[in-house]
C-alpha cells in the first residue's frame, strides 16, 4: 500500500516536472532528487563562502579608491550568494535534521568539495581582475543555464545572482582592460595572470562527457535539475570570451585553440584532468591554507553564533 | 452586544513560480485555513497566482517609526552596471582595432 | 558668518592648512577603520552579518572618499596619493582606529580576529563621528556642511548596528559580557585623542568651522557611559596614549599603509 502511494506521488511529481512546474521546499519529492538536490546546492554554497577568499585577499589592498569600492561591493556581493544558497540547502536539509553548521563542517572536513578555480592562487592584482572577468564569465553561463531548475527555490536565488554577476563581470572588465590598456608592467602583470587561470577555466566546467551521458547526468536532466553538458557550456565560454580576451592583444596559453568555421566547434587543449580531481580534493595551490583561514575563524566567532543562535539564552 | 475580536492576517501572492510573494492586501479570521480562503476570493477574483501565504500580522516585525526615515544611503554607482556602461564602446573598439601582443593597436582585424 | 566657498578657501593659505588638517582627520578616520573592516569580509561569524558588516565596510571608504576628493578640489592633491601615499607622521586619524582586529590581525596570515574588539570600537567611533557631522553641518566652510547631513543617514544605521550587538553581548552570557568588558578596557586605552581636533582647534572654532566642541565631547561620553552601563557593564577610564590628530601613531598603521598600498605604489602614476 505504501508502495502504491509512493509511485502515486512519484507520477504526480514527475508529471509536474514535465508540464514545467516548479517544485518548491514543502513538496513532495523523490529522496534522490533531494540527494542531487543537496548535492549540488551545498556545493555551489560553500563554492560562493570559499570563493570570496581569493579575491578578498585584494580587497584592503585595491590600488585606487574607486577600485577599493567596486571589489568590496563585489566580494561582499559574494557572501551574499553565499548566503542565499546555503539558505537553500538548508531548506531542503531540514527533514535530515541538518542545517548550515553540518555543510560548513562537511566543507572542513573535506566532504564536500567546492569549485576548482578557488583554490588557485591570487598572487597579483590582475587575478582579482581576470577572476571577475573570465570566472564569473563562466559562472553565469553555468548559472544561466540552471535558471530553468525546476526547484524553485534554487532558481529563484539564482535569478538574483545572476543579475548582481552583471555587475561582477563588467567590474572585472574594467580591471583588465585597464591593466591591457596600460603600462608594459600592467600588461604583463594581466598576461601572467592569464596564463595561470586559463587551465582552471576550462577545469570550471568538468571534464569533457564521454560518448555516453552517465546515469546520475541523464537523471538530472531528466528531473530538469540541468540541461546542458559540461562540454556544450565549455563551448559556449569559448564563443563568447576567447575573441575578447585576444581583442587586447593577449595570448592565451593553447597554441591549438581553433574554431572549425563550419561547425563553429572549437578545438583545444585538454587540461590535466587528474589534476583537476587532486584540485578538488583539497590538494589545489591554496586548498589548505584558505580551508585553514575560513575553518580557524570559523571556530572563533562560534561564542557568537551561539549568541545568536535559537536557545534559551538568546537575545 | 459583545465586543469581538479577530486575528488580522497579511496576504501576499506569488503571480509564477520565478516571482517573489507580493504584498495584496488582509483578511480577518479565525485561522490560516480560513484566512487562505478568505483571501482567494476577496482578492483574487479576477488575477490568478500560483501560491499564496497568509501570515498572522502579530507575527510580522517592522522598521521603527524612525529607523525608517532615519538610514538614508548614499549613492553608490559603483556597485552597479550604470558605471561600465563605457566598456562596451571599448570593446567594439578592440574589435576592430585589436592590440597588438606587445601593447598598442594592430592593423589587422581580429575575426568575430 | 558668511559660508566659504572651496575658490574661497584656496585664495587663503592660512584657512587652507587649518581646514585640510581638519579633513585629513576625517578623511583617516573613515579610510583606516574602513581598511580594518574591509579585513573582515569573508571571515565574520555569521554569514548575514558578514554581508551586512560589509556594507558598514564600504560606507566608511566611501566617506573617506568623499573628503579625499574633497581635498582635491582644494588642491591638495590627488585624492588617490592622499589617501595611498601619505606616510604614517602625515596622518591624523585617532590611534584606537588604525589598531588591528585582534592578535596577529593581519588578514593574510592566520588572523585571529575578535568580534567584541570590532563592535566596541565601532560603537566608539561612530557615536564620535555622528556627533562631529552634527557639529559639521553648521560648517562655515559650505562643501563640508551639506555633506555631512548625507553621511549622518549611514552612520546612524552604523551606531544601531553596533549598539544591537553590544546589547546582543551584554544580555547573553557570562562568557560574552566578558570578553565584551575585555574590550571596552582595551578600546578606552586608546580613545582619548578621538575626540579632540589637533592643533589648529582653537582656530578651527574661532573661524566658525566647526563650533561648541567642548559641550559635544561632554555629551559624546554621558551618551557612551549612559548606554554601556544601562547595558550593566563597567565603565573605564579613558586614557590617552598617542595623539594621532598630530601624527603619532602606532606600528599597526604603518603595516596597514604598506598592505593597502601595495599594488598603487607599483605605478602612482599608471591608470588602474
Amino acid at each position: 500500500m505504501a508502495d502504491e502511494v509512493m509511485s502515486d506521488q512519484e507520477a504526480y511529481f514527475l508529471e509536474r516536472i514535465d508540464r514545467g512546474d516548479r517544485i518548491e521546499a514543502e513538496d513532495w519529492m523523490p529522496e534522490e532528487y533531494r540527494n542531487q538536490l543537496v548535492r549540488l546546492i551545498a556545493m555551489h554554497a560553500v563554492s560562493e563562502i570559499m570563493g570570496a577568499l581569493p579575491e578578498k585577499e585584494w580587497v584592503p589592498r585595491a590600488p585606487t579608491l574607486y577600485r577599493r569600492l567596486a571589489i568590496t561591493a563585489k566580494v561582499q556581493d559574494e557572501v551574499g550568494h553565499g548566503q542565499l544558497l546555503i539558505r537553500v540547502a538548508e531548506d531542503l536539509m531540514r527533514p535530515w535534521g541538518k542545517n548550515r553548521e553540518d555543510i560548513m563542517s562537511d566543507l572542513f572536513s573535506g566532504r564536500l568539495k567546492y569549485h576548482n578555480v578557488f583554490h588557485m592562487a591570487t598572487p597579483t592584482w590582475a587575478d582579482a581582475g581576470i577572476i571577475g572577468w573570465l570566472v564569473d564569465g563562466a559562472a553565469v553561463i553555468t548559472q544561466g543555464m540552471s535558471l530553468t531548475c525546476s526547484y524553485a527555490p534554487y532558481a529563484r536565488a539564482l535569478q538574483r545572482i545572476v543579475e548582481e554577476e552583471g555587475f561582477h563581470i563588467q567590474h572585472g572588465e574594467s580591471i583588465c582592460m585597464a591593466l591591457a590598456e596600460g603600462t608594459p608592467m600592467q600588461r604583463a602583470m594581466l598576461q601572467d595572470a592569464l596564463n595561470r587561470w586559463w587551465p582552471a577555466l576550462l577545469m570550471f566546467f568538468g571534464p569533457p562527457e564521454k560518448s555516453q551521458l552517465s546515469t546520475n547526468q541523464l537523471r538530472n536532466i531528466r528531473w530538469r535539475i540541468r540541461s546542458k553538458t559540461n562540454e556544450e557550456l565549455r563551448q559556449r565560454f569559448f564563443t563568447k570570451y576567447v575573441h575578447r580576451i585576444w581583442s587586447l592583444g593577449l595570448t592565451i596559453p593553447d597554441p591549438t585553440l581553433r574554431q572549425d568555421p563550419e561547425t563553429k566547434e572549437w578545438t583545444y587543449q585538454q587540461p590535466d584532468w587528474n589534476e583537476f580531481r587532486a584540485i578538488v580534493n583539497n590538494q589545489g595551490p591554496r586548498s589548505v591554507a584558505r580551508l585553514g583561514l575560513r575553518s580557524t575563524t570559523y571556530a572563533e566567532g562560534e561564542w557568537v553564533r551561539a549568541m545568536i543562535s535559537r536557545s534559551s539564552m538568546a537575545v | 452586544m459583545a465586543h469581538l475580536d479577530f486575528d488580522v492576517y497579511e496576504v501576499f501572492a506569488q503571480p509564477d513560480s520565478m516571482s517573489p510573494h507580493v504584498h495584496v492586501f488582509n483578511v480577518l479570521a479565525s485561522s490560516p485555513d480560513m484566512a487562505l480562503a478568505l483571501a482567494e476570493e476577496n482578492f483574487f477574483r479576477r488575477e490568478s497566482y500560483t501560491n499564496l501565504w497568509v501570515v498572522r500580522r502579530d507575527h510580522i516585525h517592522q522598521l521603527g517609526f524612525k529607523d525608517r526615515d532615519g538610514f538614508q544611503k548614499t549613492v553608490k554607482s559603483y556597485r552597479t552596471t550604470d558605471d561600465y556602461k563605457y566598456l562596451r564602446d571599448k570593446w567594439r573598439y578592440y574589435r576592430e582595432h585589436p592590440m597588438r601582443p606587445g601593447g598598442g593597436e594592430a592593423s589587422e582585424r581580429v575575426d568575430d | 558668518m558668511n559660508g566659504w566657498t572651496t575658490e574661497e578657501v584656496k585664495e587663503s593659505p592660512e584657512i587652507l592648512e587649518m581646514l585640510a588638517d581638519l579633513l585629513f582627520q576625517l578623511a583617516d578616520d573613515d579610510f583606516v577603520l574602513g581598511y580594518r573592516d574591509q579585513e573582515w569580509l569573508g571571515l565574520a561569524p555569521h554569514i548575514e552579518e558578514d554581508v551586512a558588516f560589509g556594507s558598514i565596510a564600504q560606507e566608511q571608504i566611501g566617506h573617506a572618499t568623499f573628503y579625499y576628493h574633497l581635498l582635491e578640489s582644494l588642491g591638495v592633491g590627488r585624492a588617490d596619493d592622499l589617501a595611498s601615499l601619505r606616510p604614517g607622521e602625515q596622518r591624523r586619524n585617532a590611534v584606537l582606529l588604525e589598531q588591528p582586529n585582534g592578535e596577529n590581525g593581519d588578514f593574510l596570515n592566520q588572523p585571529h580576529f575578535d568580534w567584541a574588539w570590532t563592535i566596541v570600537r565601532h560603537y566608539l567611533y561612530d557615536v564620535w563621528d555622528i556627533a562631529r557631522l552634527n557639529l559639521l553641518k553648521e560648517s562655515r566652510f559650505v562643501p563640508l556642511a551639506e555633506a555631512a547631513e548625507k553621511i549622518l543617514g549611514e552612520k546612524r544605521y552604523h551606531r544601531a548596528h553596533q549598539e544591537l550587538w553590544i546589547r546582543t553581548m551584554a544580555k547573553h552570557d557570562t562568557l560574552s559580557r566578558q570578553k565584551l568588558q575585555k574590550a571596552l578596557g582595551e578600546a578606552f586605552g586608546w580613545v582619548g585623542d578621538l575626540v579632540s581636533f589637533g592643533r589648529f582647534q582653537g582656530r578651527l572654532e574661532e573661524h566658525g568651522v566647526i563650533t561648541s566642541v567642548e559641550p559635544a565631547v561632554r555629551r559624546y561620553w554621558v551618551e557612551v557611559q549612559d548606554f554601556l552601563r544601562s547595558e550593566g557593564l563597567i565603565v573605564p577610564e579613558v586614557s590617552s596614549v598617542m595623539n594621532g590628530r598630530l601624527g603619532e601613531h602606532t606600528d599597526a598603521l604603518g603595516e596597514a599603509l604598506a598592505r593597502l598600498s601595495e599594488v598603487y605604489r607599483l605605478d602612482p602614476s599608471a591608470s588602474w
